[in-house]
């Protein structure tokens, strides 16, 4: 108790000093805390639009080729075909809903405006497995499949577009391919859903799968990906294996194709963001020792000047540990007072920097571990390179520290 | 009973390129308890080496001090620190306080190191000011020693000396940074200290602060070239 009223008195006979000794602990306190905090919130963000898939979404896509010694590589063209889908239909038990998808950028015209829209030809159940709701009109039936109907359901960001504010049903787009214009009628406009992984219904024209095979993406019977459901989330990895099981039966090459499911791509990502987090706060952490240096620094000179009060303690009695003792107590008083001001700063650092980076959806989320490895780390640089200033003040020698002026 | 009793003390100062120094060629005597002593001599003749062997701040390179019955010779650190806290008070020439502690805790240092408990500590810590004398000491006892001259500041200090009721006061020029009129109160409550009991030794070159003792011995490059009582 005594020696903690000692620290904090020749702490504050030179207030400059020890502010300016903790502020190296201090920011880099909250450069930990905020990194750790940045990476939380960007991986909150990130897993919030993964999750938007579905977590019983299911996609295969052809897999690439080339890509090596320089060469781009190239997505497999007709890797993947109809009847793949009618065997996921038919062998796969976890699979509740598959459907083919054949997808390509066209333009589309309506009256005197035209864009490039990427039109995408699947069955009805699209819709249920991608879970897109309908803001004006109806989506596509089995019926319109049935019929080869030129039908099409609009994305929301398309209509705004092509449309303004005009309601899409009942319009009539054109969409170019070669020199022919093949008419569609608008039966119905998305809600906005905003990217759902490697799909961004907002930016799509969807039409019935028979229409599209036939009259605008002809593949002889290839798709261009497949798209399929679990029945529930917690029978996804056994979908994705009986689905990669039919697919290699039939290609015998894992390469030729890929499986995309929320479950995989979260643990890529979060292990992505965690290599990140690691980095920043790694960096941060230097800015932690940088100011356990200058504590050292400044705890060394303390001792100096102090050499002739260590003498005299020491005729008073003093042990060489009791002054050991309080020399650690003083490095470490500063470094907990510094990491309680640098948790304490931390929340308003990310308070301003949610302000400031609100327009670009970044998120700052404080976590507990954070502000405990941040504190503990503080604390244990205290002690860390407190150990040698107060091993030095304690090895004098009595005489020599009197006799000091 | 001899309280402090030295046996052919030598200490020779290693200066390096095998220069050495010796401070202390030999010197034996012993002090009675309750006596008042002077170490006199010039500079360099050793006082000063003597008074930190005394002391227990330094060891000896050769011979033996037995202090209160007990042989110093073999402690370690920590035993000397333990004895010095309990058995001798120190005051310096230019007093030594610490500058960020107020008077009353400069005197409650040596009882923290004891162990004292606090309100006993401030208890004691009052008193000793009341027996050195400090003027208003209630509110004296809460100034740091800047806030304190000269005279106040060796009385805090000779408080200090006395908080765990040491066995030998050992004084080393404690009127040398002094007024004269200060001085002469310090010598005072030596002589005070003295006749209820202590055991001081002081080492001054100063014959006119000899004059106080009761045995004078003098040093001379070393040696002891005089050792008499002076009344």
């Amino acid at each position: 108790m005594e020696i903690l009223m000692e620290a904090f008195r020749s702490l504050g006979k030179d207030k400059v000093r020890t502010f300016l000794s903790m502020l190296g602990i201090v920011i880099g306190v909250i450069a930990v805390i905020v990194a750790i905090a940045i990476g939380a919130g960007t991986t909150k963000n990130v897993t919030a639009r993964i999750s938007s898939l579905g977590s019983n979404v299911i996609i295969v896509t052809p897999g690439f080729s080339g890509g090596f010694g320089g060469r781009t590589a190239a997505a497999l063209t007709n890797v993947l075909q109809e009847t793949d889908v009618q065997n996921i239909q038919n062998m796969a038990p976890d699979v509740a809903d598959v459907t083919p998808i054949l997808q390509k950028s066209f333009n589309v015209i309506y009256q005197a405006t035209n864009t490039v829209v990427s039109v995408f030809g699947a069955y009805p159940d699209a819709f249920s497995i991608l879970d897109l709701p309908i803001q004006y009109g109806r989506l596509i039936t089995t019926k319109d499949e049935q019929n080869y109907a030129n039908v099409a359901v609009i994305g929301n960001t398309i209509a705004t577009t092509l449309f303004g504010n005009q309601n899409p049903v009942g319009q009539t787009v054109y969409i170019t391919t070669g020199s022919f214009q093949v008419p569609f009628t608008i039966i119905g406009e998305l809600q906005e859903t905003g990217s759902k992984l490697t799909f961004n219904p907002d930016n799509m024209l969807m039409i019935p799968y028979t229409t599209a095979s036939v009259k605008l993406i002809q593949l002889n019977g290839g798709v261009s990906q497949i798209l399929a459901s679990a029945k529930s989330a917690n029978t996804a990895l056994d979908a994705a294996s009986e689905i990669n099981n039919i697919l290699y039966m039939r290609l015998q090459n894992a390469n030729q194709y890929r499986l995309i499911s929320q479950n995989q791509i979260l643990s890529t990502v979060s292990q992505t963001t965690d290599v990140l987090t690691l980095l920043l706060a790694s960096i941060a952490a230097i800015s932690m020792v940088v100011g356990g240096i200058g504590i050292m620094n400044i705890m060394l000179v303390s001792v100096t000047e102090r050499t002739k009060e260590i003498g005299v303690k020491m005729a008073m009695g003093a042990t060489r540990r009791r002054i050991m003792a309080e020399f650690l107590v003083e490095s470490m008083f500063i470094t907990i007072v510094a990491g309680a001001i640098g948790v304490g700063f931390s929340f308003l650092i990310a308070m301003i920097v949610t302000y400031l980076a609100s327009g670009l959806g970044l998120t700052v989320i404080i976590t507990w571990p954070s502000i405990v490895l941040s504190f503990g780390v503080s604390v244990a640089i205290g002690l860390f390179f407190g150990l040698y200033p107060a091993y030095m003040a304690s090895k004098k020698s009595p005489v020599e520290a009197l006799r000091y002026e | 009973m001899a309280l402090l009793e030295l046996r052919n003390v030598k200490k020779i100062y290693d200066m390096g390129r095998d220069i050495q120094v010796e401070a202390l060629k030999g010197v034996s005597f012993s002090i009675e308890e309750g006596s008042y002593t002077a170490i006199m001599g010039h500079s360099g003749s050793g006082k000063s080496t003597l008074l930190q062997i005394m002391g227990c701040l330094d060891r000896a390179t050769d011979g033996d001090i037995i202090i209160n019955g007990t042989a110093v010779k073999n402690m370690n650190d920590f035993q000397l620190a333990r004895f010095r806290n309990k058995t001798i008070g120190f005051v310096f020439q230019s007093f030594n306080l610490i500058g960020n502690l107020s008077a009353l805790e400069n005197i409650e240092l040596p009882m923290i190191y004891a162990g004292v408990p606090r309100v006993e500590r401030r208890k004691r810590a009052m008193e000793l000011l009341r027996i050195v004398g400090l003027e208003e000491p209630e509110e004296r006892g809460h100034h740091r020693p800047n806030q304190l001259s000269g005279g106040q500041q060796q009385r805090v200090a000779i408080a200090r000396a006395l908080a765990n009721d040491p066995a030998v006061i050992l004084a080393d020029e404690p009127t040398g940074n002094l007024a004269v009129n200060q001085w002469r109160r310090i010598l005072d409550i030596f002589k005070k200290l003295n006749e209820s009991g202590k055991t001081i030794i002081i080492v001054t070159h100063d014959p006119l602060v000899g004059e106080e003792a009761t045995r004078t011995i003098t040093l001379e490059d070393g040696s002891i070239v005089n050792d008499e009582r002076t009344r």
